[in-house]
């Protein structure tokens, strides 16, 4: 241990970069939040109606996830709340990190994660059998190698998109 | 679906994801030699090998090939590092087939790309691929 304390050691800031064990960690727990969605999705049969849809267990669950997704996406990988358990309960209990990076791959990577989930959301709510299963299975294959290997969303997403032409020079850049 | 052939399914998904880990893991660093291809408008001026890395901003292995590629370059004056996004240089990505990002072209004196480095590679890879940038090509 060294003489600072978590709080202090990972307060975020922009130009010390983030502890990257604190996205991993988070992921960890989408992974498996993620599975229980796909798992809950395959059991329950599709609700008849719009309201029997989006009250199931598994969409409500979804939902919590999208809403998580886009807290990181839009406030910032920095002020999500996993990341605040992680500074929390624990950072403190782990060497200090051997390297920081940047907020910014983290944040892109929930950003990839609510426009899967919220769309297999919507999907779903439209009654299109196992459009939730399916996207909760892909999320989960994106935070699983996050979490288990460290797999950066960002250094592969972005070329593909630049490669497609979806990502300009101009759009990048506003 | 009953519950055991949902567990199955949950099961296939948790080692389908293991599997693609592991492979995206194994091929994620790899140094890719004699690619060939002229890209002299890249080039440094005056330096024997220029590392062309192309990047983004949203890329964390980015941050360390940079690193690395800095402290080369901190070491041995005849090599230059450029970083460029490769949103700026989308035409550079196709034709080297570029993937993922980071992605270093290797390019000698005349801008030829000798090799192009995958991933966040380890110093010595990079000062290995440098060197052997710096042997005049002999074209037939």
């Amino acid at each position: 241990m060294t003489g600072t304390t978590p709080t202090e050691r990972d307060s975020g800031d922009a130009r010390v970069g983030i502890d990257p064990r604190g996205p991993r960690f988070g992921a960890a727990i989408t992974s498996v939040l993620l599975l229980v969605v796909v798992l809950l999705g395959l059991i329950e049969p599709l609700g008849v109606d719009l309201l029997a849809r989006a009250t199931q267990p598994s969409a409500l669950l979804l939902t919590a996830l999208v809403v998580l997704f886009a807290w990181g996406a839009f406030a910032g990988i920095r002020k999500h709340p996993y990341g605040v358990i992680f500074r929390r309960f624990v950072a403190g209990r782990l060497a200090p990190p051997t390297e920081r990076e940047d907020a910014a791959p983290p944040t892109f990577a929930q950003l990839v994660g609510l426009i899967v989930t919220a769309t297999g959301l919507v999907l779903h709510l439209f009654g299109v059998g196992g459009a939730l299963v399916i996207a909760a299975s892909a999320a989960f294959v994106a935070a699983f190698l996050n979490a288990a290997f460290a797999f950066c969303l960002g250094c592969q997403l972005y070329v593909v998109l630049v490669r497609m032409g979806f990502l300009r020079r101009s759009a990048a850049r506003a | 679906m009953d519950a055991v052939s949902a567990l199955v399914v949950i099961a296939a998904l948790i080692a389908f994801a293991m599997v693609l880990g592991l492979v995206l893991r194994a091929r994620s660093v790899r140094v890719v030699a004699g690619c060939g291809g002229d890209e002299h408008l890249l080039t440094v001026e005056g330096a024997d090998v220029t590392l062309v890395q192309l990047s983004s901003p949203v890329c964390s292995a980015c941050v360390a090939m940079r690193r690395v590629a800095t402290d080369l370059v901190a070491a041995d004056p005849t090599v230059a590092h450029r970083e460029i996004d490769v949103v700026d240089e989308p035409e550079v990505a196709r034709r080297h087939s570029v993937y993922s990002t980071p992605t270093t072209l290797v390019l000698d004196r005349q801008g030829h790309v000798r090799s192009r480095l995958i991933g966040a590679v380890k110093a010595a890879d990079v000062r290995a691929a440098v060197d052997a940038a710096r042997v005049v090509l002999v074209r037939a």
